[in-house]
């Protein structure tokens, strides 16, 4: 797929540089032609020769010019767009599968299950996506368009050069300088948002003690400023690029003024200006399309800055791809003599302790919140540390775990997509995923939801509906070990103590590990009682 | 940062000041100033535009059919350039100021809206749509109402200025321009249609497809747990393909704008070429294109495109409208939310009891029963009957709020228990932290120096509460803990309940319990267990 991906990319940037140089070249020749067959027709229409000029091959190609800037600008905006958006799909795909290879996700806490890290983190695959179209194309284009005037300029006014290489490094100076500067501000805008942002989450989570001790004001308010200061840099970066701007504007109108000038200045007179007029109105053109190109290097340094931040987020993934799959292995016992505990930050949490798992009789971890249940169950489960536990004769290390596992989070979420997508059961028939939206006593609710090919996203749920949701995928599940984190959590006592029953029961050949905050009711089950 | 705390008479949180908040309207109001200062600069860079235009088509045109050219044409002319420069630069600056001074100034106002909004309308809020709103849509609705509407009144300015240029050189061609102006207003609006229509298809088609590869990011860790990574990336694929291919249809439609733009000022220029070319050759005789020097169709040739111009400025900015109007209605959906009303509690209207001036009081009951909104009318948060602490009401620097969601900055733990507390020597704040456990977790290593994350993001519920208490025991102040040995192991919440009894010597300590050994303590303890009695035992 990804190869079908590349080539129809490749054949949309082609065919999109194409019309981008179409269109720049037809809006050069369009302004120059035009004022040069003026010019002619002037000189012309002062003698006899007004009758034998030829009209009407110059007034084709005006015509065909208009014509051709027209559809060419079309067709470039649509073949480019069509191009990143091509090369949009393969990226995404591709930089989900290393997120999803990605340490962090597994450690606690994901970070982009925010909303607003979330936002940031779009924006800067955007900006990702879109750098080449808005900065990549034009600036190809731009430059060969350059070249050619240049070029031009110095064969009929060679004078003109002076000025124009003046301006042009100008340009590049201010260009440097805006690039330089740019990217401080853009990191500085960056940071004070995300730093506002989460002083903001921080009241937000906390409004009711703040507001009653008569903080909440000045906390908020201070959270708001940050924000505000973020604006302040992006202003800073703008008004920097109203400098390059600024530059970028003369440059077109005063390279025609040169060349006109360098013209007349070497003696060039009447018709013999008529050439050094096609050149100086094409200068003007190709000065239109230099308006705004400052934008250009705003997304140039947004790309870098995303990069970078994307980067942070994919690094050190290509260890740990793979998911290993033991063949059929199904442990009895699972074993570790002294495990040091973890937090996700890799520290050391007390002294290490024993862990015997048994098939056929649950174990319970209960120890109060902040006592590092679901670091534990992590590091069963394989997701944080390297651990190896022994299974009969055999070690099963991490990776290995991980295959077997099903980790059931307590803050697992629902997917933006069908009742049956959301079960993750693969090609079971309906009649299992019923039994099992039953056992979690979720029927009705899907039922009136519109039953298991019905869209869902998760604010149509409440806390407890999403759990629920989340203990019935654990219910499907054939994994030989199944990990619980706080299960009944948001379910109301009764009702988590009947569908924890229900799922013990079904797990009955398996290892099954349940943390909680409080002891359940269970008969004939281990517990390990953690200490913070 | 100065911000005035709230005044020390108990403000009363049930009347919100001002009735309702509109974000647009109260932008357009901030954007006046700036907008008028940004209209002129805009006005004088395009009258300094038009004005090179005219001197440069004199120039080149007396150039060419050999005729002098005053030496102060040209002077006239680069000063004009650079002027048009200037004035282009100073008008892009000051919009973007204009801009930053509204959507700082309309964040300002949001906060204040939130300062008023009661404890309970905030909770209800969704904090991540908080953040977002108010990091980005200040910045959209101000490039609305400044940018926009600058672009839009331009459009209609900018190509009446260059009507009038052409006018001094030819009325005919002046007409000739505008005549082709309602023809590509009609285009426009065909257009536009065509966009709508086709955009509300994709909606009601594609909608579920937009927001995919951003679910699947959010909801990686519940794919990873069960084992679906590669089938996710593979329905991920096909779904990014088929909105992709949805989306270029609807671009198909919304480039043509740009398109008749295009097509308009191009069409523009190659008629008034041929037009002139023909009234030069003197082969035909067009009224107003017959005639005429060759400066004069230059510039004819020149200002029409920027009689067209102003036109592709407003097409641009096409979406900053409708960000901008989407912000502005996502911003009023929150902060102009009906109020969020509690449950009527009976039993705490009939509650009569004075409080004493130090010792612990428990109010205990089932879950629902009206705990923690005594203890919030208590500190003053929601409006209601409530009893009297010994002679006058809580002030907000009176109390110390001891919960699980207690606030943490940024920083050491040595400031988290300092917080909102002024200066306090470090033996007294090591002494606090002992004596509630929190030197010796093996989770916070580095005692008082231990680093907490942003917001306390590495902190559990028991280590911020314990965090809450030490402040608390440190302040002097009256102390309302809602909940606090719930959650905790045993041994923290002895810790916690020593330290309570320990202040309710000299202070009073108000604490809303189901913890029976803390209510044991109690010097009083109010049930609400039964609704329509209220038990208070001494």
């Amino acid at each position: 797929m990804s190869t079908a991906y590349q080539s129809s990319s490749r054949k949309s940037w082609r065919l999109a540089t194409g019309f981008a140089f179409t269109a720049l070249a037809c809006a050069i020749l369009l302004g120059g032609v035009s004022a040069w067959l003026l010019g002619s027709v002037s000189i012309a229409g002062l003698s006899v020769a007004a009758f034998t000029f030829n009209f009407h091959i110059p007034a084709a190609f005006i015509r065909l010019f208009a014509v051709g800037r027209t559809v060419a600008r079309y067709g470039e905006r649509l073949t480019g767009h069509k191009a990143a958006l091509t090369d949009q799909i393969s990226r995404r795909v591709e930089l989900f599968a290393a997120m999803a290879a990605a340490p962090a996700v597994r450690r606690a806490g994901w970070q982009l299950g925010d909303d607003s890290r979330l936002a940031d983190y779009l924006d800067d695959v955007e900006d990702l996506d879109f750098a080449r179209l808005r900065a990549g194309l034009p600036a190809l284009t731009l430059a060969c368009g350059l070249a050619v005037l240049i070029a031009g300029s110095a064969v009929l006014a060679p004078l003109s050069l002076l000025p124009i290489t003046f301006l042009l490094l100008a340009i590049l100076f201010a260009g440097n300088r805006v690039a330089r500067a740019g990217a401080m501000a853009w990191d500085e805008t960056r940071s004070l948002r995300r730093g506002g942002a989460s002083r903001l989450g921080a009241a937000m989570a906390s409004a009711v003690p703040l507001k009653v001790e008569g903080a909440w004001n000045r906390e908020c308010a201070e959270a708001l400023a940050a924000l505000s200061r973020a604006d302040g840099a992006q202003l800073a970066l703008r008004r920097l690029q109203a400098t390059l701007d600024m530059i970028a504007a003369a440059f077109g109108p005063a390279a025609g003024v040169s060349v006109m000038a360098a013209a007349w200045y070497a003696g060039g007179q009447g018709s013999e200006l008529l050439a050094p007029m096609l050149l100086a109105f094409s200068w003007l053109a190709l000065g239109e399309a230099i308006n705004g190109g400052s934008r250009m290097l705003v997304a140039v340094l947004r790309r870098n800055a995303a990069r970078a931040e994307i980067g942070q987020w994919t690094r050190g993934t290509a260890s740990d791809r793979r998911e290993f799959a033991p063949d059929n292995i199904k442990p009895g016992l699972l074993r570790h003599g002294a495990l040091q505990r973890r937090a996700p930050d890799g520290r050391a949490i007390g002294m290490p302790i024993s862990v015997l798992l048994a098939r056929g009789q649950p174990t319970v971890l209960v120890g109060a919140s902040g006592s590092g249940k679901t670091s534990l169950l992590k590091q069963i489960a394989g997701w944080i540390g390297d651990d190896a536990f022994a299974a009969g004769d055999r070690i099963l290390p991490a990776g290995e775990r991980r295959a077997l596992v099903s980790l059931v989070l307590h803050d697992a979420v629902v997917l933006e997509d069908t009742v049956r997508a959301n079960l993750f059961a693969g090609d079971v028939p309906d009649a299992t995923l019923w039994r099992a939206l039953e056992a979690v006593e979720m029927d009705g609710r899907i039922r009136e939801a519109g039953g298991l090919d019905s869209w869902v996203r998760q604010d149509r749920f409440s806390l407890g509906e999403a759990q629920r949701i989340n203990l019935a995928r654990a219910w499907l599940s054939s994994r030989p070990l199944v990990l619980l984190d706080e299960p009944t959590e948001h379910l109301d006592e009764v009702q988590g103590e009947r569908i924890l029953e229900r799922l013990l029961a079904r797990f009955s050949d398996r290892i099954v590990v349940v943390s909680t905050h409080r002891a359940p009711p269970l008969r004939d089950v281990r517990t390990i009682e953690l200490q913070p | 940062m100065n911000i005035a705390a709230l005044p020390a008479s108990s403000p009363d949180p049930g009347a919100s000041a001002p009735a309702t908040f509109t974000a647009l309207s109260a932008a357009e109001r901030l954007a006046r100033p700036g907008l008028r200062s940004v209209l002129a600069l805009q006005v004088l860079r395009t009258v300094l535009r038009l004005g090179f235009a005219a001197t440069a088509a004199m120039a080149a045109g007396r150039l060419v059919m050999g005729e002098t050219v005053d030496p102060w044409l040209v002077a006239g002319m680069i000063a004009l350039l650079a002027a048009a420069c200037v004035a282009g630069f100073a008008a892009e600056r000051l919009q973007a100021s204009a801009e930053n001074a509204v959507s700082t100034r309309l964040r300002a106002l949001a906060g204040e809206r939130l300062g008023k909004m009661p404890a309970r309308q905030l909770q209800s809020l969704s904090t991540g749509a908080l953040i977002v709103s108010m990091q980005r849509h200040p910045e959209s609705i101000a490039a609305l109402v400044v940018g926009h509407r600058a672009a839009t009144t331009m459009m209609a300015v900018g190509p009446l200025l260059a009507a009038i240029a052409l006018c001094f050189v030819s009325w005919q061609a002046a007409l000739l321009v505008i005549c082709l102006t309602p023809v590509m207003i009609l285009f426009f609006a065909l257009v536009g249609n065509a966009i709508r229509r086709r955009a509300d298809a994709q909606e009601r088609a594609f909608g579920r497809l937009a927001g995919q590869f951003a679910d699947r990011v959010r909801t990686l860790p519940t794919i990873l747990a069960n084992h679906a990574t590669a089938s996710e990336e593979a329905k991920l694929g096909r779904r990014l393909e088929g909105y992709a291919g949805e989306t270029i249809g609807l671009l198909r439609i919304a480039f043509a704008n740009a398109g008749i733009i295009d097509f308009f000022a191009s069409l523009s220029i190659a008629i008034l070429a041929i037009f002139l070319g023909l009234g030069h050759l003197k082969l035909a005789t067009i009224p107003g294109f017959s005639n005429l020097e060759l400066w004069q169709s230059l510039f004819i040739l020149m200002i029409a495109p920027e009689y067209f111009a102003p036109f592709r400025g407003f097409s641009e900015q096409y979406h900053a409208k409708a960000e901008g109007l989407a912000a502005a209605a996502a911003l009023d959906l929150l902060l102009d939310a009906a109020p969020v009303t509690a449950g009527a509690l009976p039993v705490l209207d009939r509650l009569c009891l004075t409080l004493p001036a130090h010792g612990l009081v428990a109010i205990v009951g089932p879950s629902g029963s009206g705990k923690s909104t005594l203890l919030r009318r208590l500190a003053g948060l929601e409006p209601g009957a409530m009893p009297t602490p010994a002679t006058r009401p809580l002030a907000a620097e009176e109390i110390a709020w001891v919960s699980t969601d207690a606030y943490v900055p940024e920083g050491t733990l040595s400031e988290a228990i300092s917080w909102n507390g002024g200066a306090l020597d470090r033996s007294r704040l090591e002494n606090a932290a002992r004596a509630i456990g929190l030197l010796d977790d093996a989770l916070l290593p580095g005692g008082l120096d231990a680093r907490l994350d942003k917001g306390g993001a590495n902190l559990s519920g028991g280590q911020r509460l314990r965090i809450a208490i030490a402040r608390a025991q440190l302040s002097g102040r009256t102390v309302l803990a809602d909940e606090p040995t719930a959650k905790l192991d045993r041994a923290t919440a002895e810790a916690v309940r020593r330290m309570l009894i320990g202040i309710s010597g000299a202070r009073l300590v108000v604490v809303a319990t189901h913890d029976r050994d803390l209510a044991a303590a109690a010097d009083l303890v109010v049930d609400l267990t039964r609704d329509d009695a209220v038990e208070v035992a001494a």
